[in-house]
């Protein structure tokens, strides 16, 4: 511990300096945001570093034709933790893996507080939802598939899915491809980096139809608003 | 789910043997546990019944908003009483319509489903009894009825009230309890223990604090804590702590603080 400590001690000179020039200031949250934004933008400047608005737009919209997530309004923790798990490995992501692994502690700090911090509007879905999916997939959001142990999805992703902060993301508004593909990696793939298995064991039990039903009823509900409010009064199991 | 499979098979065996030795020994023989499913949603009729059923269901699962009046707390009948009030060892509505009337320690008194519902309210949901004769305890127990359509009365069934943990060989210890609900339980109801909230409304239920049941819930028993815990938690991973978990983290929940028993307040 000393020993680290006073490995340290000739940086703290020059950090204090770069602080007291304004240059990076960790502390303030809107440097943070700021130096977020920028790698979405431009990336990291590291050779092999990617731009996220390639993908996820600049202000996290997604990109339903590719698969690629709308991420705006996530929270931090759970974007930092999805970050970190493709890193680590542990969460299967075929696409991210080879975007992130030049990203350092902060600059997925910042990256992070930058999505956490934008809204965006839901982006035109790839093709028109199934009213009878979406029919079965409300019953199953809602009601859940208790007899094979499937709780209702809204009991851990919030009314509606809107997503109960810090750990269970949103899933309302999200594009159907990719809900459709986290699921059947939860299933089968080796998306594994979901506390405690939840999310294995339940997207395990269901059946492709019912997977399929889900991604379809989520995927056509507005996302969350821009403001952080509650939806309009909430419908949890008033209808069927 | 040992226990429960060895009561099915229990069943299973008491209805393969032949009654007749049973019944020579001149003994009272406790009637074998049945297994019994609720009727699905769509069976529930249309009309003034089926209104009655379906407001009952509404008050259930939405109960802060439909019998606001009543309710102390940020929980609703649903928040135990998983699946709609369907699911076994979680006090399922259909395995209590058939038990009542019924004799309780609790009161000293012989109780209707509707009086043990005004329990509920007063103690799990930290309120105030809806009269008996009203909409909001006339519809719950119109729900039940209409779950337990089918189900034997008075005959006892797999998996009603709750799961009955065998006694802890340990004395339950809060301090390792502790470690097990910052593991497995803090995720979704808070290292402190009072929920998640999701965009202004009510996501996981608070477990203790002034938001959550009073001392005088069935809850607030370390042993019926317990056996709802092992049972049914973590939501859609029931029967994946041990016994000594599930016995060590109910008295961890029981040892911290919640809103004092209405009985014995003043
Ligand atoms: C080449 C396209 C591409 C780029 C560039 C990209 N992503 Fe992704 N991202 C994806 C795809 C596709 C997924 C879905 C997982 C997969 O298939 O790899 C994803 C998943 C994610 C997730 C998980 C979302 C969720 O809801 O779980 C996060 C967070 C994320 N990306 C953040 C970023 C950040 C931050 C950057 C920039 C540093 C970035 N991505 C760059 C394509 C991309
Ligand atoms: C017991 C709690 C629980 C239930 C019930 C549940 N989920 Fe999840 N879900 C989670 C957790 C926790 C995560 C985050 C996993 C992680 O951190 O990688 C998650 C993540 C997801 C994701 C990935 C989101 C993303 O942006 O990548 C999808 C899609 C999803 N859940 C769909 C569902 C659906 C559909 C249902 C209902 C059939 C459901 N969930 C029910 C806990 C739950």
């Amino acid at each position: 511990m000393d020993r680290s400590r006073s490995a340290m001690r000739p940086l703290v000179l020059p950090i204090f300096l770069l602080l007291s020039l304004g240059i990076f200031s960790p502390a303030h949250a809107g440097n943070l945001i700021e130096r977020g934004k920028k790698i979405a933008q431009e990336g990291n400047g590291l050779p092999g570093s990617t731009a996220c608005m390639e993908c996820h737009r600049l202000h996290g919209g997604g990109m339903p034709l590719i698969g690629s997530p709308r991420i705006a309004g996530q929270t931090k923790t759970y974007i930092e933790h999805e970050i970190l798990g493709v890193k680590a490995g542990t969460r299967y992501a075929p696409i991210m893996a080879g975007v992130v692994n030049n990203l350092s502690q902060k600059d997925i700090r910042a990256v992070a507080a930058w999505y956490a911090s934008v809204r965006t509007p839901k982006l035109p879905d790839v093709s028109p939802y199934d009213p009878s999916l979406v029919a079965l997939g409300k019953r199953i959001a809602l009601k859940g598939r208790w007899k094979k142990n499937v709780p209702a999805c809204v009991l851990c992703h919030g009314p509606e899915g809107r997503g109960i902060p810090p750990h269970f993301p949103y899933i309302k508004g999200q594009n159907k491809g990719y809900i459709l593909r986290q699921l059947i990696s939860f299933a089968f793939l080796k998306r594994a980096d979901d506390p405690q298995g939840l999310m294995r064991g339940i997207a395990r039990r269901l059946s492709q139809k019912e997977r399929q039903a889900v991604a379809e009823y989520f995927a056509s509900l507005p996302p969350p608003p821009a403001d952080g409010q509650p939806d309009p009064p909430s419908s949890r199991k008033a209808s069927p | 789910m040992r226990h429960p499979l060895s009561l099915a098979l229990a069943s299973l065996l008491g209805a393969l043997l032949p009654l007749g030795p049973l019944v020579a020994t001149g003994q009272e023989i406790p009637a074998p546990p049945v297994s019994f499913s609720p009727p699905p949603d769509r069976k529930i009729p249309s009309g003034p019944f089926g209104d009655l059923v379906r407001k009952g269901e509404r008050i259930f699962t939405q109960t802060g908003k439909y019998a606001g009046k009543y309710v102390g707390n940020d929980l609703t009948c649903e928040s135990c009483h998983l699946d709609r009030g369907r699911k076994p060892y979680a006090a399922p509505l259909w395995g209590a319509y058939v038990s009542y009337p019924r004799f309780r320690s609790k009161n000293m008194k012989v109780s209707r489903l509707g009086e043990r519902i005004q329990g509920c309210f007063r103690f799990s949901m930290n309120g105030v009894a809806p009269p008996l004769e009203g909409d909001t305890i006339r519809s719950i127990v119109a729900y039940s009825f209409w779950m337990a359509k089918g189900a034997p009365v008075g005959t006892p069934l797999v998996g009603t009230g709750m799961y009955h943990l065998p006694p802890s060989p340990h004395k339950p210890d809060p301090f390792h309890g502790k470690k097990v609900y910052e593991a497995r339980c803090a995720l979704c109801h808070g290292a402190d223990g009072l929920g998640t909230v999701s965009g202004g409304e009510i996501g996981f239920p608070p477990v203790w604090g002034p938001r959550s049941y009073n001392k005088g819930a069935g809850l607030a028993k370390v042993g019926k804590l317990a056996g709802f815990i092992k049972m049914n938690m973590p939501l859609s991973k029931g029967d994946s702590l041990s016994d000594r978990d599930a016995w060590d983290v109910a008295a961890y929940v029981d040892s911290q603080p919640r809103p004092a028993d209405p009985r014995k307040k003043s």
